[in-house]
Formats: C-alpha cells, sequence, structure tokens
C-alpha cells in the first residue's frame, strides 16, 4: 500500500472508531458519566478551595475590619429574609388557587420537595461548554439527579444536567436549547419557555390565540412535565404579539434571576411518595392514587 | 540518579499547569488553555508523557464541559494534526507558527461545536462561539509563549526529534 493510501486509510479508520464511540455514548451515556466523575470533579477539586479561601479573605474583610458587628447582624437577617421570601414564594400560589384546590380534593396531593442549599463554583468551563451553564458544588454524593430543578429565591433557575460524584452542571432557562412548562399566574393561560441564549429574552410558545395574558404578568411553572413543582414563578411577561397567520400567540418574557449575581441555589429534589396502606382500610385518596 | 528527580519535578509542573490552566478555563469562559500545553509537551518530549497528559486532559475538559463526549478528542486529535504537518514547513518551535496553530484552533472552534450540536440536534449559540474562537486565537500563542518561557531547564530537550 502506498504512503497517502496508508494515511487515508489511517484517517477513515479513525473517523469511523470515533463515530462509533460517539455514537455508542449517546445512546448509553457511558463516556459522559466517566468524563463527569473524573475530569468536572477535579475541576471542582481545584476550584473549590480557591473560592473558599477567597470567600473567607472577602468574609474575614467585610465582618472583622468593615462594621463588624452591623455586618453580622446584617448578614443574619438576610438570610432570614431569603428564607421568609423563600417560604414566601411556595405559599403564594397554593393560597391563591386554595378555591381551585378545594374542588380538586379527590385528587391525591402533590408530593412534598426537600429543599438543600449548593454554592456556584463556576458558570462554564472550558471550550467543550457551549450551554449556558453554571457549577455548582454538589453531585451524586448529595443525592443530586439529573433534571433536578434548581432555584433561587427570586425564582426558577433552572434544572441539573449532569452530575459529578460532588459536582454538577445547571443548564440555565436562559440556554436555548431549556424548555419549560409554564403558564400564567393570574389567567392561567399555558405554554413552554424557551430560552434564546445567554443575556437573551425568553421566548413563551404555544399560548392559544384567544388566550388571556397581558404585558407584566407573572410566570410560573405548571408542573405539566412532572420536571417542577407546579407555582414557581420563572419569567414576567414583557410583550405579546398577535400574528394574523399564527394560532399562537407571541410572547417574550424576562428571568426573574440574574445568574451573574447569584452564588448560592436551592436544589429541590421530590421526597418519596408514601407507600399506600397494604390493607383494605386505605381511604379513597390513596386508592385512587395507586 | 537524576531521573528520578526530573520525573517528580515533570510531574509537579504539568499538575501545576493544570491547575492553573482549570482557573484560567473559570476566568475566561470557553478557552482551552491547556492546548498550548499540549504543544509545549509535544515539543519538549514527544511520548507516553504526552500521551498520558492528553488522555488526563480529555477527560478534565470533556467533564468541564456541558456537551455530550466527543469534543475534546477531536479537538486535541486535530491539534497534534496540525503541530505534526506544520512542523514539515515551519520551524516547530517558532512565535509565528504558534500564531498559525492558534488561528487554526479558533476556527476549529465554531467548526466542531457547529458539528457537535448538529448531530444531537441542538441549537448552537453562533456569536458566543465565533467570539471565543477569536479569543483562542489570541490566547494560544501567548500562554505557549508564558509556559515555554517558564518550563523548567531541566527538562528542557531542545534538540529533540519530533
Amino acid at each position: 500500500m502506498t504512503k497517502p493510501k496508508k494515511i487515508a486509510a489511517i484517517i477513515v479508520a479513525g473517523l469511523f472508531v470515533y463515530l462509533s464511540l460517539y455514537t455508542w455514548n449517546l445512546r448509553t451515556g457511558h463516556l459522559d458519566a466517566l468524563s463527569s466523575y473524573t475530569g468536572l470533579d477535579i475541576a471542582g477539586w481545584v476550584i473549590k478551595p480557591g473560592q473558599w479561601i477567597t470567600h473567607q479573605v472577602t468574609g474575614f474583610w467585610e465582618r472583622y475590619i468593615y462594621l463588624v458587628g452591623l455586618k453580622q447582624e446584617n448578614d443574619q437577617l438576610r438570610k432570614e429574609n431569603s428564607q421568609l421570601r423563600f417560604e414566601n414564594l411556595m405559599l403564594s400560589d397554593r393560597a391563591g388557587s386554595t378555591e381551585r384546590l378545594e374542588r380538586l380534593l379527590q385528587f391525591p396531593p402533590l408530593s412534598d420537595w426537600e429543599v438543600q442549599g449548593a454554592r456556584i463554583v463556576a458558570h462554564r468551563l472550558g471550550p467543550a461548554s457551549a450551554m449556558d451553564t453554571v457549577v455548582i458544588d454538589k453531585g451524586a454524593l448529595s443525592g443530586l439527579k439529573e433534571d433536578m430543578p434548581v432555584v433561587s429565591v427570586d425564582g426558577v433557575l433552572g434544572r441539573i444536567l449532569r452530575t459529578g460524584a460532588a459536582t454538577s452542571h445547571v443548564l440555565l432557562l436562559s440556554d436555548a436549547n431549556s424548555r419549560i412548562a409554564v403558564m400564567g399566574e393570574e389567567h392561567r393561560s399555558q405554554g413552554i419557555l424557551f430560552g434564546q441564549g445567554k443575556g437573551e429574552s425568553l421566548r413563551v410558545e404555544y399560548i392559544n390565540l384567544n388566550a388571556a395574558i397581558e404585558p407584566g404578568e407573572l410566570m410560573v411553572t405548571s408542573g405539566l412535565a412532572g420536571i417542577f413543582p407546579k407555582g414557581l414563578p420563572v419569567a414576567r411577561v414583557t410583550a405579546v404579539y398577535r400574528s394574523d397567520i399564527s394560532l399562537f400567540l407571541t410572547v417574550t418574557a424576562t428571568p426573574l434571576v440574574d445568574v451573574n449575581s447569584l452564588e448560592e441555589v436551592l436544589l429541590l429534589k421530590r421526597l418519596p411518595v408514601p407507600s399506600a396502606p397494604v390493607s383494605g382500610q386505605g381511604d379513597a385518596n390513596a386508592t385512587a392514587a395507586g | 540518579m537524576q531521573r528520578q528527580p526530573a520525573s517528580f519535578t515533570a510531574f509537579a509542573w504539568w499538575v501545576v499547569y493544570t491547575i492553573a490552566a482549570v482557573w484560567a478555563s473559570k476566568l475566561v469562559p470557553g478557552v482551552d488553555f491547556l492546548a498550548p500545553g499540549m504543544v509545549l509537551s509535544m515539543q519538549e518530549r514527544l511520548g507516553w508523557r504526552t500521551f498520558v497528559l492528553v488522555c488526563v486532559w480529555v477527560l478534565l475538559l470533556e467533564g468541564m464541559g456541558n456537551m455530550s463526549f466527543g469534543y475534546a478528542i477531536l479537538w486535541y486529535g486535530l491539534l497534534a494534526l496540525f503541530y505534526l504537518v506544520g512542523q514539515w514547513l515551519f520551524e516547530a518551535r517558532s512565535f509565528l507558527f504558534m500564531c498559525l496553530l492558534g488561528i487554526g484552533l479558533g476556527v476549529l472552534h465554531p467548526m466542531l461545536i457547529y458539528a457537535l450540536f448538529t448531530l444531537q440536534g441542538m441549537h448552537w449559540p453562533m456569536d458566543m462561539v465565533l467570539w471565543e474562537g477569536v479569543t483562542q486565537a489570541m490566547v494560544f500563542p501567548v500562554v505557549w509563549l508564558l509556559a515555554k518561557r517558564m518550563f523548567p531547564k531541566v527538562l528542557r530537550q531542545d534538540d529533540v526529534y519530533v
């Protein structure tokens, strides 16, 4: 075999092996898991100590040199404020929907969610990170799984994309590949929220042409996809366009969360649903749930 | 007698370089600071050490990234190919050649992202990736020059044949 033919054969064989590996990984995800449990965690180990030192030094400066007691009190109040805002956020939709829920009491209640905090370690890392994501300092060891909702006290941030052992990627709702089922808080018109890239406004699609929705209305999660709990604020409508040639409205919205100024996030983990009673003494709801 | 300290120095130097590159990746998103290290390693010692480094960096790059596995293999594979082919035409350690390699990577980055996103049927952020390509082209020769200057003298192999 001549040299050019040999080189061509090597290139074709290499390409074949690469595409085979790529396709196999798309189907199984084994190589993604391998890189997440090695590369992502190594990057986390490299970044976390430096970030911890930065936080400690900054915290020391702010707490002990700059307005000692006042700063600590302020921090405590901020923390309490954040917790109360988050509780309020979870309760506000329930309060607003009590009347509707009263009519639906024959259906089983939504399962509860456990909240845990995490710190943002980095935003996009390296050239192979073209999607709009952030890296957080918790992973599979903390019970994180793909598609777990990630929120802040202001609203929805996104969902878990990939997990390592102690580090995870969060896909932000602003990414062009993000989709979230939403509805208007006031008029309850349902649609799908699309990201349009970092720094761009969001787009709500598949809202019927005759549906009621106004600029300024809050869009909350509808819970239809089964990933997010119902009623979490996501975005605020900025404009509504009615087209003569489309069956749907064109709606733009702005996200409620500013990711650039965010340092901590909240992770929502669905608690396991308690199993139904074994004997025939279970109530009607439990039977319906099964 | 000299082999052990040199191996330890090489190990320590590449660990520090990798840590610095990860931090630089955090500060400048979308840019690979490990690629100049790969070329430097190929220039100084093309062998098992470079192979091990590249294997570790492929896992690191894929893990840090948020796409499906496959980018880093093509990225480093094509960089190695550019380097090996380019050294027939240019002086392998010249800054001009590194600038050309940087431009090559700057063009390669959007092409790879486009190809891999298209394979998965996803939307790709064209403007952002194009700017990352421009940044990569500018950063690559500068990082290579800095790394070359800081590379320990005991590890240098000026008469290497590659």
